[in-house]
């Protein structure tokens, strides 16, 4: 067991060391750190606790790219074999169901605790520049390690429950996200319903969820530990319990490994032809739209879903601000309107990065893209069709982003500013178009990385888009030109797409017609 | 069979194709030609450039020198008017497993830009020729890799092609499931379609193909009619004679007859084979009329042939191309 447990790991970090690309992406992230660190620097000017603060931002940096890495990169360690169909390859060589997971997902979580490492110099930095003491740095290091194994068995599960790497990705993305807004819901829930309504056992086991929560929560770790006043405890209670629970799912994943990894009866029919034939249907006229809508995206019973759960969520919005404001049905105002939308616009920005990093990489995954690039369509037709099928899938969330600023445009309107909203669709444009060629090159590192590429190209295209924005309006008004905001808003995206993102496109173009050779 | 002889142009006509990848050469001066309503088998040994070939024709590859034709058009000018002439099938399985088979070849069909109406016949055309009507509501990721196969040679039949290039159709497939593909292909063959098909299995080639191009380290070896390819390479024909029965002294008494040059036992046969020389003077039939003077009970006269394994074996280089 031992050593097919060591081949695995072996062969996997082999792999790893071999292939250009891991590489890059390191050197990549040390750059983006440094870059980062750069800001944080800019932006820690003037303040009392300059390295604290630069120190924070490192941090949240590295939860943010933890769990993007979980629900990307750590996810596939075992759906990427089952997509490639080699998983039944694995077993027949002997290999049992504890070396399979340990081999696989080890290798993955040392190469991730080795970018954790190679932070440290940079982090020590944040020492000079005062407000934060090397305990600190150690422990918050410590907590972001355990909230990395955590993710990493987390995926694991989802790698073994799941048979595909959409899938996995889909179950993680769920309950990391549920982690962050269950707490938040249910306290939220519980108060907005009158005293005693809710009878005493279940408003008792409903309020000690959040705190369970909080007790994994590398957020509030992070707080803690941030604060200078208090004492640092090297493991705290959310280190010994995210172990725990990471132990936990990694024998709960080896024990149902052979459960779940199944070969898939052959030769039966999909599913009842009924319900198939309504969910699937005939191909459009438009038919790489189709299957994308079809097929990548989840298709018509996803979207209905994402349909009905946007309803919720608004209608959420809406329960919370009559339990605490006022009695509206029909406008959110204030902090409600805000977070509504933020929370749909972060779900858009989610769910166009997933889209995007995943449309094209679903056909390399499957070697299909030379039976693709055969049909008799340009590549740039094939590839504006995918975007199309994406598209579709992104109206729900568009829908109920729409409904959250038609009836919260004021509390919208007082929070943010027209140019903050251009910035964020040209951002998100960007990011995009990142995603799509960076998945065109590495393989599940694709969303990670544009994470890391976008965070710090927003403040590179913040300060042209504001620029741009100042000069066409006053150019506008010196030329007595009305309607200044939707013309600069136009010149913006017109700049944007010419300088940044034709090139992006020709270059996506390009590489996929390449791909298609093979 | 068709007279190929009476059609004009080319199904495809491929003109001192060279091609290099990051300075390898793959493909060097490569030129042949195949004509429409034919069989054409394209065989070499691995990395000989035959994907490469193939990549080119469907329009996938942009080669780095010659010209291509399919059907008069230029690959390279009007790449998607020569996609619609063509039906290409990869020698690895690239298939959407998610899809059941009758989506599958629903989403091709209407990719193709076949109208709703035509693609319920269509479909159902393509099935029944392979044999997979009585699967059209199953996943594809639950099916064999012989129905499988089946499948992506239905895919690539709903647009109704003139010309089916096919990259190892047969690996992978057990015999039975080769066989059936083999029929398959005969079968297309008659309906009019040109069959450009690579391959490894030379022996069912040899039986399908009515011609034939050998590719060895980006070179075309040989390219020609089946028979040609077959013939014996020696100036002088040799036949093959085969006795019902076991007859003593035969090579004495044949070698007395006129025009006979040498008469030999192959080994390992049972005394009834025997390989006949003959002068370059007598004809194949003057020697049948003296042998049957000679009263033996004679079960098949024959011309000897190569088989496809030796000409291959003849026209190719030993190793692996490096």
């Amino acid at each position: 067991m031992i050593s097919g447990t060591l081949m695995l790991f072996n062969w996997s970090l082999k792999m790893d060391s071999k292939s250009i690309y891991p590489h890059i992406i390191r050197a990549v992230f040390s750059f983006i750190m440094f870059f980062s660190i750069s800001i944080a620097f800019m932006d820690a000017f003037g303040t009392s606790r300059t390295g604290l603060r630069f120190f924070e931002t490192m941090c949240y940096l590295n939860v943010l790219l933890i769990t993007v890495s979980g629900v990307s990169y750590f996810v596939t360690a075992l759906t990427e074999e089952k997509d490639a169909g080699t998983f039944a390859l694995l077993r027949l060589a002997g290999m049992t169901a504890l070396s399979i997971t340990l081999g696989k997902s080890t290798s993955r979580l040392v190469s991730s605790l080795m970018l954790l490492v190679i932070q440290l110099p940079f982090t020590f930095l944040a020492i000079t520049l005062g407000g934060v003491l090397w305990q600190q740095i150690i422990a918050s290091y410590i907590a972001l390690a355990a909230w990395m194994v955590f993710v990493a068995n987390l995926a694991l599960f989802c790698s073994v429950r799941c048979a595909t790497s959409g899938r996995a990705a889909g179950m993680a993305g769920a309950i990391l996200g549920l982690m962050l807004v269950l707490p938040g819901l249910i306290v939220n829930g519980v108060a907005a319903f009158p005293a005693g309504f809710v009878p005493g056992v279940i408003s008792e086991t409903l309020n000690s969820i959040p705190p369970a929560f909080e007790s994994i929560s590398i957020f509030e770790r992070l707080r803690v530990l941030l604060q200078t006043d208090r004492p640092v405890v090297f493991f705290g209670q959310q280190f010994w319990i995210s172990m725990a629970i990471a132990t936990a799912l990694f024998a709960i994943s080896t024990l149902t490994l052979d459960f779940w990894s199944a070969p898939v009866e052959a030769g039966g029919p999909s599913e009842n032809p009924a319900i198939r034939r309504w969910s699937v249907g005939r191909s459009w006229p438009m038919a790489v739209m189709w299957k994308e809508f079809l097929f990548f995206t989840g298709g018509r019973s996803f979207f209905i879903a994402k349909m009905i759960g946007g309803g919720l969520l608004f209608a959420g919005f809406f329960v919370l601000q009559r339990s605490s404001i006022d009695n509206s049905f029909y406008t959110l105002h204030g902090d409600y309107a805000w977070g509504a939308f933020l929370t749909f616009a972060g779900f858009l920005a989610l769910e166009v990065l997933l889209y995007s990093s995943g449309c094209l990489f679903y056909e390399i995954r499957q070697s299909t893209q030379s039976t693709l690039a055969a049909i008799p369509l340009t590549g740039v037709r094939i590839l504006l069709e995918k975007a199309g099928g994406c598209l579709i899938a992104l109206i729900p969330t568009m829908f109920w982003l729409g409904a959250t600023v038609f009836s919260g445009y004021e509390g919208i309107a007082r929070e943010c500013s027209m140019t903050m909203v251009i910035s964020f669709l040209i951002v998100l444009g960007f990011s995009s178009h990142i995603a799509v060629i960076l998945s065109l090159y590495t393989r599940w590192a694709a969303l990670p990385l544009t994470v890391l590429i976008s965070a710090p190209a927003f403040f590179c295209l913040a300060a042209p888009i504001l620029g741009l924005t100042a000069a066409t309006n006053a150019v506008a008004r010196s030329q007595h030109i009305e309607m200044t905001l939707l013309l600069s808003a136009f010149v913006n995206i017109f700049w944007t797409w010419l300088f940044i993102l034709l090139p992006i496109q020709l270059w996506i173009r390009d590489r996929w017609n390449h791909i298609s050779q093979f | 069979m068709v007279d190929v002889t009476q059609q004009t142009i080319p199904a495809i006509s491929v003109t001192n194709l060279s091609h290099a990848f990051k300075g390898h050469q793959a493909l060097s001066q490569v030129t042949f030609c195949v004509m429409p309503q034919t069989l054409h088998g394209f065989v070499g040994p691995n990395g000989a450039g035959k994907t490469t070939t193939l990549k080119a024709i469907c329009t996938l590859l942009k080669p780095s020198w010659g010209e291509i034709q399919v059907f008069g058009s230029s690959v390279r000018a009007d790449p998607i008017s020569v996609r619609r002439r063509i039906g290409f099938m990869p020698d690895h399985f690239s298939m959407y497993r998610q899809m059941t088979v009758f989506e599958y070849l629903d989403f091709f069909a209407a990719a193709y830009g076949l109208q709703l109406k035509q693609r319920d016949q269509v479909i159902h055309d393509v099935l029944t020729l392979t044999d997979m009507d009585g699967r059209r509501n199953d996943l594809i990721s639950g099916l064999s890799r012989g129905m499988q196969q089946r499948v992506s040679l239905a895919r690539v039949l709903v647009h109704d092609p003139d010309l089916l290039l096919l990259d190892e159709p047969a690996s992978g497939l057990d015999p039975r499931a080769r066989i059936e593909l083999m029929e398959i292909l005969r079968e297309l063959r008659r309906m009019g379609k040109t069959v450009f098909i690579s391959s490894h299995i030379l022996s069912e080639l040899a039986e399908l193909c009515d011609s034939v191009t050998i590719i060895d380290r980006g070179q075309v070896k040989f390219s020609g009619p089946m028979d040609v390819l077959l013939e014996s390479p020696d100036e002088l024909p040799t036949y093959n004679l085969r006795l019902a029965a076991v007859y003593d002294n035969v090579i004495a008494r044949i070698r007395e007859l006129p025009g006979v040059d040498d008469v030999r036992e192959p080994e390992f046969t049972t005394g009834r084979d025997f390989n006949i020389h003959l002068a370059s003077s007598l004809s194949a039939n003057d020697f049948l009329k003296s042998l049957l003077t000679l009263d033996l009970p004679i079960s098949s006269f024959s011309q000897q042939r190569r088989h496809l394994n030796q000409a291959f074996m003849d026209l190719t280089t030993r190793g692996v191309r490096t």
